[in-house]
């Protein structure tokens, strides 16, 4: 018991002479020094999708503006807060902020660190807080994009969604603005949408193994094309479509190129633009022209890749067309910007 | 046989299905329903089964188990870990890469198994500390080695995780090239494609593998040991039976369980690996075990609960608007998704038959 005891006093010492790994160096708070920083959500910096967008936006900065660049990943919502002081008390100029949920501790940390600018990515700024920019996007209409496309190609006239919580507000709009969009084209479409609102927010996201059930189960009843919005259960449920022999559309990123699995099924991604809307941010941060409040990048669809030929002429231009209509204002998604009180709206009339 | 337990049980799936099918029956014919909400069950249910099958071996032989969370998660990225290396560094065809990642995520499984056997009943460490070393230990060592493999600077694969050698194929594909094409053996692959008797090969083991620990457990001189030293290790151990021995192997055996389990999630399910991606659904297997009252029937009964009512949460939301306004709480996933813990809460109160487990359940043996 004792020699037992020994080892783990070894090992416990061992553990704690391993180099601790985080932000670099004392020199951001030179002012010459332009250092910016990134605080993922829950979740790894490469998780195919947001967090991953938004570093290689910071990544661009580093290119572009030769900026100091560095990131936390956080692994548990508690420690959000700790996180974004971390490299606000390096003097860091710039933190970016990814995903809803850190939206609290975003404005919470510009009250305390003035002379700090913050990218809030995805977070809606109810009121302005001085030195916050949230980068939000119109979901609605990358949804709508995605939607109509799916109504459009088909054959069983039956399409479903696999999404995170509709608590999120930005996934409730992908889910709304897919079920606009596809209703715009067919006003009789079968739609199955699911959201993971079963579970915390800790789990909601990171569940591929339930998203890739749920689309088998919507493939079972009949539809033929799935989009799977929210993180890995999004993913889970492209690669599930993709594999039981339907059509995926995938989210946030073009997915072709971080879901190598779901290639020869993918039709297209419901993008939003994080990456040059976060290089845009910082450019401006460190030209002193900060935009405080909201700031709205943009939405769009990805290219067909591998399913390009199977995609008919007349479709591609009437994609095109609602693109072009979305984006000068003639056609608008009606999409509510958060959850309804009960629950109704175009998935769910 | 616990028949009371078992016909309450039936008698929840029973009425999760028939929820849906009265709902959705408009919009989607019942037989699709039904096989559909089938393949759900069976598929959710497999790690829980296979989970609680582990619970059950490890607990009748009076070792209490909570690491199978841990050892799932473990088994889940060592498995995939191997499968990859297989195919894209030596070069392996898919198939071989696959099944060898299923015998690493056993073995993973087994030698997590092996550690926690090692801390409870060589050194009699507390058991529920020994588990909870398991799980933070292997929640550690996966988001480590998968952080430093794949996406550290100048790791393997350059940044990017490499292409997965795909996912287990089931029954159907499986039968086309035995039967010679898909109208051999009288058309049985084209007969069971698309419907819930289409499984993959961990679901369909770990269904064959509860017969097989019922039989085991209740039918052999081993599973009369594995028993009595649950129970009475002292009496077990006055008769000849090595308690320290029976106890490690059947450990270790639960948790090669775990460890096929683990396999389900990213050999069998999907070809990635996320961090944390078992989600608690070792846990859930525990309550399935005791809501199975300790034997691989009931357990594997607990888990299709579990599984049906994730099916029922999934469908009521598919055919939401044709949900009675009078029943508009079932458009709450949360509160469905309640339900099959708090039956397990009902089992315990003890109102369909009394849940016992082991007698010497969690006390480590001394001489």
């Amino acid at each position: 018991m004792k020699k037992f005891y020994a080892v783990l006093v070894a090992l416990l010492i061992a553990a704690m002479l391993l180099p601790a790994c985080g932000p670099t160096g004392p020199e951001c708070a030179k002012p010459d020094v332009f250092c910016v920083g990134v605080v993922t959500d829950v979740g790894k910096i490469d998780d195919k999708s947001f967090n991953q967008s938004a570093w290689e936006g910071v990544k661009l900065a580093e290119k572009e503006l030769g900026a100091k660049v560095q990131y936390i990943e956080t692994t548990d919502a508690k420690d959000y807060d700790k996180n974004i002081a971390t490299f606000a008390d390096e003097g860091y100029d710039v933190i970016v902020t990814v995903g809803f949920a850190l939206g609290e501790a975003t404005v919470a940390a510009a009250k305390k660190y003035p002379n700090t600018k913050f990218i809030g990515v995805d977070q809606f700024q109810a009121e302005v807080t001085p030195g916050v920019a949230g980068l939000i996007f119109p979901e609605d209409q990358a949804g709508f994009l995605v939607g109509a496309l799916a109504a459009q190609m088909t054959k069983t006239g039956k399409i479903g969604g696999v999404f995170g919580t509709d608590v999120v507000p930005p996934v409730w709009r992908f889910g709304e603005g897919y079920c606009a969009g596809a209703k715009y084209i067919k006003p009789d479409i079968e739609l199955f949408i699911v959201y993971h609102s079963d579970v915390g927010f800790d789990k909601t996201f990171t569940d591929p193994e339930w998203g890739s059930a749920t689309a088998k189960s919507m493939i079972e009843k009949g539809a033929d094309i799935i989009f799977g919005g929210g993180g890995k259960t999004g993913n889970g449920a492209v690669i599930g479509a993709v594999e039981a022999g339907a059509l995926a559309i995938g989210v946030d990123t073009d997915q072709y190129y971080t879901l190598p699995e779901a290639q020869k099924g993918l039709l297209s991604s419901a993008m939003k633009l994080i990456t040059p809307g976060v290089f845009e941010l910082i450019k401006l941060a460190k030209e002193g022209k900060f935009p405080d409040g909201n700031y709205v990048g943009d939405a769009a669809f990805a290219p067909y890749h591998d399913l390009d030929s199977q995609v008919p002429a007349e479709v591609k231009a009437k994609m095109e067309e609602i693109n072009k209509a979305l984006l000068d204002g003639t056609l608008q998604t009606n999409v509510t910007p958060a959850k309804t009180e009960d629950g109704k709206g175009f998935c769910t009339p | 046989m616990d028949w009371r337990r078992f016909s309450f049980i039936g008698f929840i799936i029973v009425f999760l299905f028939t929820v849906v099918v009265l709902i959705g029956g408009s919009r989607v014919s019942p037989t699709i329903i039904i096989s559909s909400m089938l393949t759900t069950t069976i598929a959710v249910a497999t790690p829980l089964t296979l989970g609680a099958l582990s619970g059950v071996f490890c607990e009748r032989a009076g070792v209490v188990n909570i690491g199978i969370e841990g050892m799932m998660l473990a088994a889940a990225f060592f498995g995939w870990l191997a499968a990859i290396y297989m195919n894209t560094i030596f070069k392996f065809d898919p198939s071989i890469s696959l099944w060898t990642g299923v015998l690493v995520a056993i073995l993973t499984g087994g030698l997590f198994a092996l550690l926690h056997a090692w801390l409870s009943i060589t050194f009699k460490v507390d058991q529920i500390i020994g588990g909870t070393v398991i799980n933070i230990l292997a929640v550690g060592i996966t988001g480590f080695l998968n952080r430093q493999m794949f996406f550290g600077e100048g790791s393997i694969f350059g940044g990017n995780v490499p292409h997965a050698p795909g996912l287990l194929p089931s029954l159907s594909k499986w039968l086309t090239p035995l039967c010679g094409g898909p109208q051999g053996c009288l058309g049985l692959p084209t007969l069971i494609q698309g419907t819930f008797l289409d499984q993959k090969p961990v679901a369909i083991a770990a269904i064959v593998l509860v017969f097989v620990a019922h039989y085991v457990l209740f039918n052999t001189r081993w599973g009369l040991r594995t028993r009595a030293v649950g129970e009475h290790p002292k009496a077990a151990d006055t008769v000849g039976i090595n308690v320290y021995r029976t106890r490690y192997i059947n450990v270790v055996l639960g948790g090669m369980l775990a460890g096929l389990a683990g396999a389900y999630f990213t050999i069998e399910s999907v070809p990635s690996f996320e961090p944390l991606m078992t989600n608690g659904r070792g846990f859930i297997s525990l309550a399935a075990m005791i809501f199975g009252n300790w034997t691989p029937f009931g357990a594997w009964a607990a888990a299709l609960v579990f599984g049906a009512s994730q099916a029922l949460q999934i469908n009521l939301q598919f055919f939401r608007d044709a949900i009675p306004p009078n029943w508009a709480f079932l458009q709450h996933a949360y509160i469905v998704g309640l339900a099959p813990y708090v039956l397990t809460m009902l089992i315990l109160t003890g109102i369909i038959g009394k849940t016992t487990p082991p007698a010497a359940d969690g006390q480590p043996y001394e001489k």
